[in-house]
């Protein structure tokens, strides 16, 4: 088993959504989280269009009290081994736009998977 | 490449996120979460707080960055000299792979 863990862009979740379900991988978690990549957050930074100096110093100071960081949603999911590439495809299908700030993925080891409902521990051949 | 999870005091976090960019540490991703400790949550009174709230911070880098990376984050989470109850945990687990999205690649 492995855990492939997805930070992608806030308004790709919905096709991400879709994309792993058509993908037969229903079952995900979902959260918001805030980050920075190699680039430190400076996206954020391009271009802010500003018309008064008011907005504009609102506007950096928003960002220095969030450190830089931009708002982006985690998703995580517990796949059989020989998925792994089928999902990490799938969601690579559908979130690169070319852009620095699209994500990463991360695939990490899972040694046990056990199931709340009866106790039952989830074999690698089963579905989760 | 690793996983680095810090919990730390929501304080702290300004102050690490700083000095892990300074010392060429950018990418980090960071949540809200709930949770008590050894010490079973805070007690005033005779009441237990048990959910105290806390950041966790993420990072995945390569193996040999580890340690330095664990140093920085002890050395400013740390309340005082000697730290204190409540500063938090770090757990360290393997990754397999990383992909950027963007280009498609892997690797970090």
């Amino acid at each position: 088993m492995k855990e492939v863990m997805a930070i992608v862009r806030q308004n790709k979740v919905n096709i991400t959504k879709n994309a792993l379900e058509k993908a037969d991988f229903p079952a995900f978690t979902c959260r918001k989280v805030l980050g920075r990549g190699k680039q430190a957050g400076q996206e954020m930074l391009i271009q802010p269009n500003f018309k008064t100096s008011e907005e504009t110093v609102q506007f950096y100071g928003q960002i220095s009290h969030t450190q830089n960081l931009i708002p982006k949603r985690v998703f995580t999911l517990v796949v059989r081994d020989d998925e792994v590439q089928k999902a990490v495809n799938a969601i690579m299908e559908v979130n690169s736009t070319g852009n620095t700030g699209d994500g990463k993925i991360f695939v990490l080891p899972i040694s046990e998977a056990i199931r709340v409902r009866d106790g039952k521990e989830q074999m690698d051949s089963e579905s989760y | 490449m690793l996983l680095i999870r810090s919990i730390i005091r929501p304080e702290k976090v300004g102050v690490v996120l700083q000095e892990l960019l300074a010392e060429g540490y950018p990418a980090v991703t960071k949540m809200d979460v709930y949770g008590r400790g050894k010490q079973k949550g805070v007690k005033v009174g005779n009441v237990y707080y048990d959910e105290i709230p806390k950041e966790m911070l993420l990072m995945v880098v390569n193996d040999e960055d580890k340690d330095n990376v664990i140093r920085i984050i002890m050395r400013y989470a740390r309340t005082g000299e000697k730290g204190a109850f409540g500063d938090g945990r770090i757990f360290v687990s393997p990754v397999e792979e990383a992909y950027t999205i963007s280009n498609k690649k892997a690797g970090l």
